[in-house]
């Protein structure tokens, strides 16, 4: 059910066209998504206590310093922004319920990345479930849309086969690619290497180049 | 450092910088690979824009007003969890107690009417003795309740086991690793009661981690 309507966010008569060279920005050089900024190692220690300490003005730190990256993230897994709301408020009181327990062993911010994520998961699986999904998927955007760019076809397809990739590589990529975490945060977000980040990196690169090309509307490929 | 176009693959993989520029370069002179290449970044360009952002003005105050709720409610349920405990598993140690404390002050009141005059307790050692007879048998009616609800958390976790080692899927994830937080919160409690074998908080709080743990456990088997 997902896939079918995951599919009706492609472009239908629009040919997608990749940007050509000239248009190319500059390569991505990828921050780090989770500790850019001010935001250090004992900067996140610092908040990891404030949290547990309960205090409200800890939270509203953490919220201005991942809230939106937050909700981007959910945004692209649950696929409207109401949802991605509930899924950042919903993080928010797991936290809160369990920082008790957050022992330090990985960053706390990648920690809070690892309950959203797996928070979006469950809640994909309960709307699955009560077969909520096509309103989820069709249902029309109560918020702002970010401005429609010319790379608009692009960027409606790519999320449309994001969105078919497996839940692993969807994970990557929306964490490297969309998000700019680096592999080492990728890592400590999915328990797993940075080996296997990169490879999973690669792997969702390739479905998508694989569905790009198969779709046959990928046009102005801007080979010299 | 020298590339071929069999190289791609690999270095798309690693992306290691110095690579990369090499691959980059190669293409100058590759159709293939500069095609290859292209749609390559192109994705990772596209994929930027899929960052989403908008404005939530009233997504903070909604959760500082749950969180606030929630700080209200979690001493109430660990209140609740605690009595429900008291009630389920200190039921026969209560009785015990009273029939121990209705014993001991028949026998004493029994032994004082037979000796009558004829002795008069000299010491306060007997008294002492008996409360702290009493204080160890109660104590120990304690130890053997909780150590039946840990063997029925036990037998709980068996049953988990399996599901929790063999899923893939990131709620169950989550739950193996909030198990195995609350499993070292609850390793460090007994080392602190060990030392501590009086202290009524360390107790309440294991307790209330062994039923955190039962809960937990519970929605592991539920879930589907």
């Amino acid at each position: 059910m997902l896939a079918e309507n995951t599919l009706s966010w492609q472009p239908l008569a629009q040919e997608i066209c990749l940007p050509r060279p000239e248009d190319a920005q500059p390569p991505l050089v990828k921050p780090t998504a989770v500790s850019e900024g001010s935001e250090s190692h004992s900067a996140d220690r610092a908040l990891a206590e404030a949290c547990k300490s309960g205090s409200l003005s800890a939270y509203e730190r953490l919220y201005q310093t991942h809230g939106a990256k937050m909700k981007s993230i959910a945004h692209n897994l649950l696929g409207n922004a109401n949802d991605a709301e509930d899924a950042v408020q919903e993080v928010f009181l797991k936290v809160h319920r369990s920082v008790k327990y957050f022992q330090g062993q990985s960053s706390f911010s990648t920690w809070i990345y690892r309950i959203l994520i797996n928070s979006c998961y469950d809640m994909m699986r309960k709307k699955k479930r009560r077969q909520e999904m096509p309103e989820l998927d069709l249902e029309p955007e109560a918020r702002p849309e970010p401005a429609v760019t010319s790379d608009h076809a692009m960027r409606l397809a790519l999320e449309g086969y994001v969105a078919n990739l497996a839940p692993n590589y969807r994970k990557v990529f929306l964490l490297a690619e969309v998000e700019g975490f680096s592999h080492a945060e990728i890592a400590e977000v999915m328990e797993t290497t940075v080996t296997s980040s990169k490879n999973m990196l690669y792997q969702a690169k390739q479905r998508l180049r694989q569905m790009l090309l198969e779709s046959g509307r990928v046009g102005r490929v801007g080979a010299p | 450092m020298n590339v071929t176009c069999k190289n791609r693959g690999d270095i798309l993989r690693k992306q290691e910088p110095a690579a990369m520029e090499a691959l980059a370069r190669h293409a100058e002179s590759c159709a293939e690979c500069a095609r290859e290449l292209h749609l390559w970044n192109a994705i990772s360009q596209t994929a930027r824009q899929m960052q989403k952002s908008w404005e939530s003005p009233d997504l903070w105050p909604r959760i500082r007003q749950a969180l606030a709720e929630q700080a209200h409610k979690l001493p109430e349920e660990s209140r609740w969890n605690l009595a429900r405990l008291w009630e389920n598993f200190g039921r026969h140690w209560q009785t015990a107690a009273a029939l121990l404390m209705l014993l001991a002050l028949t026998a004493s009141g029994g032994w004082l009417l037979w000796r009558g005059d004829e002795t008069v307790p000299t010491t306060t050692q007997t008294p002492e003795a008996e409360r702290r007879l009493l204080s160890d048998q109660a104590a120990r009616k304690v130890e053997e309740a909780e150590a039946a609800y840990i063997r029925s958390i036990e037998e709980l976790a068996k049953l988990a086991e399996p599901k929790l080692e063999r899923s893939t899927s990131p709620l169950l994830a989550s739950y193996r690793e909030k198990l195995l937080m609350i499993d070292s919160a609850i390793a460090e409690l007994r080392a602190n009661i060990e030392q501590n074998r009086w202290n009524a908080h360390l107790r309440r709080e294991l307790l209330s981690l062994y039923q955190d743990k039962q809960h937990t456990l519970e929605t592991v088997l539920q879930e589907r």
